[in-house]
């Protein structure tokens, strides 16, 4: 069946299965940053906005998902331009194999949103659900207390709006894609 | 490989090991003929020891990077798989029916063992060197199943989902044989056999099917039996015992497999071992090595789980069925009942201490249950000994045993630490209550004992054949130790006010290995661009650690130019250089090390050039900045004047390349010191980690930021390793665990801060002065918690994982 949705701004039309997930649906439609880490809402890699809800795309079926305002972590930034947050969690080592990344910063913008200012606890709690192997979260929740720290500072909207005359670092010039570049 | 053969306990095979003796000594001189670039004092770096940004970050924190599920878009074509895996036991296969599954819209085939496509060769799983120190005793679709989880028949279909549900429509019967699931009980004379007379190749050293014992090894120094018989010495003996512990890599097995325009069968595969995987998919399927291309792309996790070729036959068999490509990505349930876990193990620590405090003889024996196959088990077993041990080199007497038997339980096979975290939980547990029970300071009865640059290190060796021994060049225990106790507050240690709570601190000591003595092989090559700029191809592989920045880090420092000029391509068998692959914690000190090599034979001919453009002596040159420079007159070119010169220039213009080999005999440790602060309710058993500290001597740290997340993520590892069930089986040996949620991995909140303190010290034998970061972490908490607990409220957990009930459990053993 067809589902209508907004997508990362841009209304669209998606084919979708009775039986199908969100996540698998947008992964179909291109949208790799949603990544799939179990088979259905353990993990939290696949964390995306509903109408400004942070839902698991695994764990949802793509029909609820009809006339939604739904966005991924691709909403936030670009690799020329990214959100605060992304921004702290390159500048704070906060990624290692990366997969559970785009879920992670989903949540902690969401966090964000609500509660610009959060303790150490706060952020704990808000990635409770997220899983990751690599880090400890150590360094991703340091990200996140930094993000907060620079967008209080520039007073940047934590809903993805961009930071108006904020500093942005130009993209580096690496040339590698990450091992899909030679077809 | 013969049972007279001796199998060295890090991998690889060799000769009998000769007797220790002053021979050996002169083979590793404490000097070491370091290069004068090696060498370089931090304030002269411009890349290496910078907080580089990771060179994938932007791709990753955007959602763009690539993994081998996102190649899907590119193949309309492609083909979905699932497996039908043994639901019971142990037993025989004695009928397939694929006709419903064959019947179902959008199934494109149904292999089964025997299919053509499906190879019959025997095989081991485990992604290591050759020849291979695993048993070949599998195959790639079974009728002898083994453990429920083995694999029986495969599907591919239209989409995941119809691939799944024909699956389950495979209709297989058995017979049923008995079974045994634990350990000790395998080893019995009228235990069920898991493996016949026939059925494996390449069998270990010391392998006994009869008994399930896949391999036995031993190893010896001096003369520890005389010495614990000795009367002046009092003998201690504890046992411990480790969870079956899950790699839990959020991003799962997935492998995708096609024939190209060539005619080459390419996989595209989560994996930390594309070479080693080329050459038994070449084994398994009689394909020429150069008929097969692996490439990695970005790998979510591997910690050892994928360092085996544990799923890429499967969709390399049905894209040979039905010439699509295949993709295959394992469920979430697989993951933890069919793909790899560590080594559950018993481990018996036994001392013999003087009066005076002295150790004069360690004397360890483990009991790995390797599951129903033996890939590592042999090699994993070997590093219960021979990675924690030489950490008390000046103990003279020191024996080591294993045995790795068969049960009908889940594979284990490769996992961070390799073995250490077994064989540390019992050491440093061991040693910390022999000190406690000898009322010496915990801290100091260890300090007397443990290694010290100069020291030679034959205990590393003593399994293993010649150059598994080490000299010991770099070593930052002691500052490990002072910097730990400092940030645990150990010596300031304030009780809380409540009579119930009581707050103790434990540490342990760790060391780990640097990539396999003798047994390792990186190689990279660098090509200059005509515009100044570098493509750097290198086979080792970068799963997620940061692995290839790190590369770029190091050749930047050589060429004197940034590392955004420098392009990075690693791991693609048709693309990059041979390498071993991405374990023993190799990656920095031996593909690193290739990469050093073939920046400066680049390096070499660009000052070649730079000294014809600048018409000046080669010997007065340098690199730094993009440019090559004259120190004498001042004069500079730039790279990129090179770049366009040597590929456009004269007659003897040329394609500047730069090529890089590394192996060696050397494996230096990193050490690492553990401390844990707790507070115990001695009502409830409930306990509270306020804080894991780890310092780590990692050598030079190539890029600190990267460095500080491997020791955190390890660490993590660790505590799951102390206080998580892992994958607890029932009583036929089926997981039990089938999600994240079910599988317990400390969440975020349940985790304590991790405060990582890098200790810097100079290893000449490594490049710029690095050694390894990312194992030695993850062996150290289990007993620094055992310790602490012991510390607050005098009760011992010796078998893993630490929770509240065994701890109050002990205490009202106490109170009778």
């Amino acid at each position: 069946m067809e589902i209508q949705l907004t997508l990362n701004g841009e209304r669209t039309t998606v084919e979708a299965g009775t039986e199908q997930d969100l996540a698998t649906v947008l992964r179909q439609h291109g949208h790799i940053d949603v990544k799939c880490g179990c088979d259905g809402g353990t993990c939290g890699a696949s964390k995306v906005f509903v109408d400004d809800e942070v839902r698991m795309a695994c764990g949802m079926a793509a029909t609820e998902a009809e006339g939604s305002d739904v966005r991924t972590v691709a909403s936030l930034g670009t690799q020329d331009d990214l959100h605060p947050v992304q921004q702290a969690f390159v500048d704070n080592f906060a990624v290692q194999c990366g997969f559970c990344i785009p879920g992670m910063i989903v949540e902690a913008t969401a966090l964000l949103s609500e509660n610009p200012d959060p303790t150490e606890r706060e952020v704990r709690e808000a990635l409770e659900d997220n899983v990751c192997r690599c880090t400890g979260y150590q360094k991703p929740v340091e990200a996140v207390l930094d993000a907060a720290g620079r967008m209080r500072e520039e007073g940047v909207a934590a809903d993805g709006g961009r930071s108006v005359g904020a500093p942005s670092r130009g993209a580096r010039s690496v040339g590698c894609c990450g091992g899909d570049c030679d077809e | 490989m013969s049972d007279d053969e001796t199998v060295e306990a890090d991998g690889g095979t060799a000769s009998q090991p000769e007797g220790v003796g002053e021979e050996r000594v002169e083979e590793h001189p404490l000097e070491w003929d370091e290069p004068a670039n090696n060498d370089l004092s931090p304030g002269e770096r411009d890349s290496v020891s910078q907080r580089a940004e990771k060179y994938d970050d932007r791709k990753l924190v955007t959602g763009q990077a690539k993994y081998t599920a996102d190649y899907e878009e590119r193949y309309p074509d492609l083909a979905y798989a699932a497996v039908v895996r043994s639901e019971i036991p142990h037993g025989r296969v004695t009928d397939i029916d694929t006709s419903a599954a064959e019947a179902m819209d959008g199934v494109a085939a149904v292999l089964t063992p025997d299919s053509d496509a499906v190879p019959d060769a025997k095989y081991t799983s485990a992604g290591q060197s050759y020849p291979e120190p695993s048993p070949w005793d599998m195959h790639v679709l079974n009728e002898h199943v083994r453990y429920v989880g083995d694999p029986v028949a495969a599907v591919a279909a239209e989409d995941a989902e119809t691939a799944r549900a024909a699956a389950d429509a495979v209709d297989v019967s058995y017979e049923a044989y008995d079974y045994v699931t634990d350990p000790e009980a395998a080893f019995d004379a009228d235990a069920p056999q898991l493996f016949g007379e026939d059925e494996v190749e390449n069998e270990i050293v010391g392998h006994d099917y009869d008994r399930n014992r896949m391999a036995s090894i031993e190893g010896e120094l001096g003369d520890p039996e005389s010495a614990l018989d000795g009367d002046d010495v009092h003998v201690h003996e504890t046992e411990w015992e480790t969870i079956r512990q899950s790699h839990a890599n959020v991003e799962k097995h997935t492998s995708l497999a096609y024939c190209n325009e060539d005619d080459r069968h390419v996989l595209v595969t989560s994996t930390q071992v594309p070479n080693h995987t080329r050459r038994q998919l070449a084994h398994l399927f009689d394909i020429p090595i150069r008929d097969i291309r692996v490439k990695k792309p970005r790998v979510g996790g591997g910690f050892g789980g994928k360092q085996a070729m544990v799923v890429e036959p499967i969709p390399l068999a049905l894209s040979l069925e039905i010439d699509r490509p295949v993709l295959y990505e394992a469920t979430r349930e697989e993951e933890f009942y069919a793909m790899r876990s560590r080594h559950p193990m018993k481990v018996r620590a036994k001392t013999a201490v003087t009066d005076d405090g002295d150790i004069a003889a360690i004397d360890i024996y483990a009991l790995s249950n390797t599951g129903a196959y033996g890939s590592h088990g042999m090699t994993v077993a070997g590093n219960v000994g021979s990675k924690p041990l030489p950490l008390y080199s000046k103990v003279p007497n020191v024996h080591f045993e294993a045995d790795i038997v068969h049960t009908n339980t889940p594979q284990t096979g490769a996992m961070r630490g390799y073995g250490a975290p077994q064989g540390t939980l019992a050491l440093e547990g061991h040693l910390d209550e022999v000190a406690r029970d000898l009322d010496l300071d915990p801290v100091e009865f260890r300090q007397r004992h443990y290694m010290e640059v100069g020291d030679l290190d034959e205990i590393a060796g003593m399994m293993g054949g010649e150059g598994a021994e080490r000299r010991i060049r770099s070593c930052g225990l002691d500052e490990c130790i002072e910097r730990g106790k400092a940030a645990i507050g150990w010596d300031d240690v304030e009780q809380p006010e409540e009579d119930h709570l009581h707050r103790g601190v434990g540490m342990a000591l760790s060391a780990q290995g640097t990539g396999v003595a003798g047994d390792e092989l990186g190689a990279a090559q660098l090509m200059m661009n005509e515009d100044g700029s570098f493509h750097l191809q290198v086979g080792g592989v970068d799963i997620g650690t940061g692995a290839d920045t790190a590369f770029l880090q190091i050749a930047a420092e050589v060429l004197g130019c940034d590392e955004e000029q420098i392009v990075v391509r690693s791991s693609d068998t048709d693309v990059t250089p041979f390498d071993y692959g991405a374990y023993a914690s190799s990656t920095t000190y031996i593909s690193g090390m290739a990469v050093k090599k073939a920046a400066e034979d680049a390096r070499e001919r660009i000052l070649e050039w730079g000294a014809k453009l600048l018409d000046e002596p080669v010997a007065d040159l340098d690199t730094g900045d993009g440019t090559v420079y004259s120190e004498e007159t001042g004069d500079s070119v730039t790279l990129e004047d090179i770049g366009y010169e040597a590929a456009y220039g004269d007659e003897e213009r040329e394609h500047i390349l730069g090529k890089g080999t590394h192996c060696t005999e050397e494996s230096p440790p990193p050490f690492a010191a553990q401390f844990v602060d707790v507070t115990v309710n001695e009502e409830t058993g409930e306990f509270d980690v306020h804080k894991l500290v780890v310092a780590v001597d990692c050598g030079v740290a190539i890029n600190p930021g990267m460095a500080e997340g491997q020791v955190e993520g390890a660490n993590h590892m660790s505590y799951e390793l102390a206080v998580s069930e892992g994958i607890t089986l029932d009583e036929a040996g089926r997981a039990e665990v089938s999600d994240f949620d079910e599988y317990h991995l400390p969440s975020a909140t349940e985790t304590p801060p991790i405060e990582s303190i890098l200790v810097e010290t100079h290893e000449p034998t490594g490049p710029f002065g690095a050694k390894s970061v990312a194992e030695v972490p993850t062996n150290t908490v289990p007993p620094a918690l055992s310790n602490a607990v012991r510390d607050a409220v005098g009760v011992r957990i010796r078998e893993m994982p630490i929770t509240a009930e065994k701890i109050r459990a002990k205490l009202d053993e106490r109170e009778h």
